[in-house]
This record gives structure tokens, sequence and C-alpha cells, in this order.
């Protein structure tokens, strides 16, 4: 039986020829389990992977996709690529695109492709490379934690999933140095106010949700929520 | 889910952030005053009344961001030499459950002064 960790690192393996290309970063929940040490992937997340895509390397990354294998394309959604029915060691790959020029959620947008349609996100023009984490020789091009907290603070979710996206960023807090930590606190100085006021109205409700089983606990970083919102508090 | 029914989705989220952002100064904002209140709180407690104003009276520091709920909370910080004078049992756990909002005075002490009071 293949844990979820193995069938995560061979999706990535079989989407190498994409992460190679510079630019590329792996995003969204899947990041804190590839930053625990060893990738060791305890948090308990959705089946599929993340991958930013700036769309000045689209075409670049289309040349690239032929050299993917084990997985193709979903009828229903061809900018999501699944497992072949012969590759149950893999999970799904979502591409998604990253737009410099936007950052605001209500300017999302879809890139329109035959070979790989990308739904553009503003938030996740948040995010800038951080460290590669190199597991078995495969480096995988993650984004700075602090870029990564603040995409997620202020990504409009509801529900579950929302509590579920809000305790990454607890995840991403545990991974936060101080220079981390500038490096949001600038990201969200930069935003308009009703963005800045979203993220701290997130932040609020980290603060207060309860732990929730293989999911990173919240109480643990109250105390560096109360000091990011006291940095981000309207002067 | 389509890409464009994605886009209608994440842009109907926008309008409701925005009347909520529109909304801040106003009653619907005051669930935001209140959390933001706690979030700055290492430790909250339940108090009566009369604890209450012995502690505002000797120097509590009065938040009045639980004013706007219904019925109103009443909060104070309390400094180091107050803490004694807490009841380890009514200690509440910082999270919106009945026992916080059942609670409508509350002695909340900051990050770096509970030190004495952790268990």
């Amino acid at each position: 039986m293949l844990t979820f960790r193995e069938r995560l690192l061979a999706t990535l393996r079989a989407a190498e020829p994409v992460l190679s290309v510079a630019g590329v970063l792996v995003v969204g929940s899947e990041v804190p389990n590839l930053l625990e040490p060893g990738a060791a992937a305890t948090l308990v997340v959705s089946q599929d992977v993340d991958l930013a895509i700036p769309v000045d390397l689209h075409e670049q990354v289309k040349a690239r996709l032929a050299q993917i294998v084990g997985l193709e394309p979903s009828p229903d959604e061809p900018s999501v690529w699944v497992p072949r029915t012969d590759r149950p060691d893999l999970i799904e790959l979502n591409f998604l695109g990253l737009d410099p020029s936007i950052v605001d959620p209500m300017d999302s947008y879809e890139r329109p492709d035959d070979r790989l349609p990308l739904m553009v996100f503003g938030p996740l023009s948040l995010l800038s490379a951080g460290r590669s984490v190199v597991i078995d020789g495969l480096h995988i091009p993650t984004p700075r934690p602090g870029g990564l907290a603040v995409e997620k603070l202020i990504t409009d979710r509801s529900g579950e999933k929302g509590d579920r996206d809000l305790l990454v960023v607890a995840g991403l807090l545990a991974y936060m140095n101080d220079d981390e930590v500038r490096h949001a606190i600038t990201l969200v100085q930069s935003l308009p106010p009703e963005l800045r006021h979203a993220v701290r109205s997130n932040l609020t409700i980290l603060s207060l949700l309860g732990p929730r089983p293989s999911m990173p606990d919240p109480r643990v970083v109250r105390g560096a929520i109360a000091r990011l919102l006291a940095q981000l508090a309207d002067p | 889910m389509t890409h464009a029914q994605r886009i209608r989705e994440i842009r109907a989220r926008g309008r409701i952030r925005r009347w909520e952002y529109r909304q801040r100064n106003l009653a619907h904002g005051a669930w935001l005053r209140f959390r933001t209140a706690l979030a700055y709180a290492e430790l909250a407690f339940r108090v009566s009344p009369a604890l209450y104003a012995e502690l505002v009276a000797s120097g509590g520091r009065i938040d009045e961001r639980g004013a706007g709920l219904e019925p109103p909370r009443h909060m104070v910080w309390v400094t180091p030499a107050h803490v004694a004078e807490l009841e380890p049992a009514n200690q509440l756990t910082l999270h919106l459950d009945g026992n916080m909002l059942a609670a409508e005075y509350l002695a909340l002490v900051p990050f770096g002064e509970g030190a004495a009071l952790r268990r």
C-alpha cells in the first residue's frame, strides 16, 4: 500500500519536466507538507498538487507537457491532469496561472488554450520563489512561506475548507523566520485596504480556531498571530 | 465546475468581501472587533461584574471592542499585578465557543504577561 507521501513525490517526479522550467512553483496546501522535515507530508489535504505557471512561461510549459508520463488531461477540466488508470501511484496535478499584473481575487480570469487552459488567480502573484526542497535528487521549487501565507489569507474560502486552509497558514507560520515575517508584512502593506482587512480578519479567525487531527495546531502560533496583527494594524 | 463558474463564484465572494469591508465600522463589524481583541489575548477569564469593576478601578484598561455585541461584552485588560485575582476555574479557552459567548464580563491577559498563570 503506497503512502500519500510516496504518491505525492511520484507525481512531482512525473511533473519534473515542467517543474524544471525556472519560475514554475509548487503551491497550495501541499507546500507545508513538503516543508516538513524529509517532506513527511503528514497533514490532511486533498489528493492533488498545484503548480503555479507564470503566464509568460505558458508556451514553454506547454512544450514540455508531452514529457509528463502517467498523467493526462481530465476530459472535464483540461487544466487538471489526472492519473492514467494504470497509475494508482499518482495523484491529480492542477495547473494554475500566475499573472504578476493582478493581485485581487476579483481580477482572476480564464486563459483559454486548446492544450492547457489556465485559471489565473490574482493572489498567486504574491508568490515568489523560495527554497527548493530536494528529495532523492528531485528538486521541488516552493514559494517563500511568507508570500504563501498572505496568498492563503486573502483567498476567499468558506466552511470546513476555509478553516483547513487557514490551518495551513498556521503550518506556514511555524516555518517563517523574522525575514519571512517581514516579507509577509511588506506584501500585506502593499495590498489595497479591503484586502488588508481580509488578512486581519482571517488572522483573527485562525487565532480562535480549535485544533483538528493531523493539521497544524493554531494554539501554538497564537502569539505569532498577535504580533503579526499588531504590525498590520491600520495607523 | 467550469472556469467560468469558478470566476463567477470568486467574484460573488469578492462582492461579499467588499460589503464586509464597508461594514467594518458598523454593527456587522462588531464580530471582527471582538475577535481582534481576543486574538491579542494570551488568556481570557470570565469574571463577575463586581470583579470587573474592581479590575477597572485598580488600573485595568477597558477594551470597547465587545461593546457592539448584544448583550455587550465588557472587557478589561489586566496588569500583571491583577492576575492573581483571577480564578483558574474561570479561565476560558480562546475559541468562539458557547462558554466564550456566554461570558459578558471578561478579563484578558495580553501575550507576555500570562506566564504566571500558564498551567
